[in-house]
This record gives C-alpha cells, sequence and structure tokens, in this order.
C-alpha cells in the first residue's frame, strides 16, 4: 500500500520533470508546443538514465538525437533542390511562461501511451526508457523519423526497451 | 540562390508528407522572423496581417506574445 502510494509521488515528480523539460526542448528548438521529440529529448536528460542506455543499447549516441532531428527536417528539404545550410533560419529560442501545459498531437499521443502503459506497468516506477515505450506505439511523425536517421528501427526500439526495463 | 527542382510524388506519402513538415516549418520561421523584423521597421499590425493574407487578430494572436519576449 505504502509502496504504491510512493511509487505513484516519484511518478508525478517524474512526469512533472519530463513535461517541463519537454517545454524546454521545444523552446530551445525555436518551437511553441513540445512534439513527441522533445518529451524524448527531454526524456534522454532524466536521471534514471534507463533512455539513454536504450540507445547506446543500439549503438547510437543519446547525445546525437537533436542532431537527427535537425537531420529528418533537411533531408526532405536537399530532395527538393534546398540547400538547408543557405536558407536556413536560426530559430531564436522561445521562453514560454505558460500557466497550463499544451503539446503538439504527438506530444499528447506520446503522453496518453504513456498514462496507458503505466496503468499496465503499475509495480514499477515511470522511468525516461517508458517514454521511448510510448513511441513505439506511434508509425510516423518527426520522432520517428529522427530514429531512422540514427539507424532505428521501431523493432529494434521496442526490443532494446524491453530488454532495459526487463533489468529494472 | 535555392530553387526547388521537384516535389516528391504524392505517390509516396511518407517521403511527401515528411517534406510538408519541413517546408511548413521553415515557412513558420521565415514568417516569424519576417513579422519581428517588419514591427521593428514599424510596420502596423494590420499591415502585417494585409501582406501575409490573414486578419489583423490572427497576426497579433500568432505573434505579438513572441515578440514581446524577445524584444525584452
Amino acid at each position: 500500500m505504502f509502496k504504491r502510494i510512493r511509487l505513484r509521488l516519484r511518478d508525478m515528480k517524474t512526469i512533472n520533470k519530463l513535461i517541463s523539460g519537454a517545454d524546454e526542448q521545444a523552446g530551445i528548438c525555436g518551437e511553441e508546443e513540445p512534439g513527441a521529440e522533445h518529451f524524448i529529448l527531454s526524456a534522454l536528460n532524466l536521471p534514471d538514465g534507463s533512455a539513454k542506455r536504450v540507445l547506446e543499447r543500439l549503438g547510437a549516441d543519446p547525445s546525437k538525437f537533436r542532431e537527427a532531428i535537425k537531420e529528418q527536417y533537411n533531408e526532405p528539404l536537399r530532395s527538393v533542390g534546398i540547400n538547408p545550410d543557405i536558407i536556413e533560419t536560426h530559430p531564436e529560442p522561445i521562453e514560454s511562461k505558460k500557466v497550463f501545459h499544451n503539446s503538439k498531437p504527438s506530444g499528447q499521443h506520446l503522453i496518453k501511451s504513456l498514462y496507458d502503459l503505466k496503468q499496465k506497468d503499475k509495480d514499477r516506477p515511470l522511468l525516461s526508457a517508458h517514454v521511448l515505450s510510448a513511441v513505439t506505439k506511434m508509425d510516423h511523425g518527426v520522432a520517428i523519423r529522427a530514429f531512422k536517421i540514427l539507424g532505428i528501427n521501431q523493432g529494434q526500439l521496442t526490443r532494446a526497451v524491453n530488454e532495459e526495463l526487463d533489468l529494472i | 540562390m535555392s530553387t526547388i527542382k521537384s516535389l516528391p510524388s504524392a505517390d509516396n506519402p511518407e517521403e511527401a508528407l515528411a517534406t510538408v513538415v519541413s517546408l511548413r516549418r521553415m515557412a513558420e520561421q521565415l514568417e516569424r522572423e519576417a513579422v519581428k523584423e517588419a514591427i521593428s521597421q514599424g510596420w502596423s499590425w494590420s499591415q502585417v496581417a494585409e501582406a501575409l493574407g490573414v486578419t489583423k487578430q490572427a497576426a497579433h494572436k500568432r505573434h505579438a506574445a513572441l515578440i514581446k519576449k524577445t524584444n525584452k
């Protein structure tokens, strides 16, 4: 009983850190609202380190995820003949003082998947690897394309997340 | 100067939609910077809205808060 309450309190702290971190990451990228990719960047900064270890299991450098997000925007531009290095504008960081959090649809989808996951996995604390697990429920979008840039497909990500969570 | 050579075929939605997302993001960044510059050059919100083809309210709602923050 007390264990469950402690877990719940810990999960609430983790969710707060995850959401405020995603808002911050979106701001750094010059975007008003966080998408799934900003939640991943936030998860990679969470102290439990499990999301970082998932990427390392797959031979990817977690610090390269931000670069992969940028590249998945640049690659399609190059394919239509636009050189992103020449025309790229440098977004100014956006400082948000919003009282109520809002996310892009991909961010909302991720939070909903995270909630569903936690409903099924009540005995473990919420970990940054759970965020990656929620991403595996997605088929398209910026986050999925960024993983592809890193050479990671959904099957590989799902297996690595499960291996990491099985150790905890 | 960059020119668009060709657009991906709609037959490949994965590629076409990824391109749409990139172009839209690029346009949004350019819009934000251009509006900020216009306001700093003394344009009114009505003029900005007219140039963008939106209502004054829409232009103001979309950009005013961000411009105030970056001008602080």
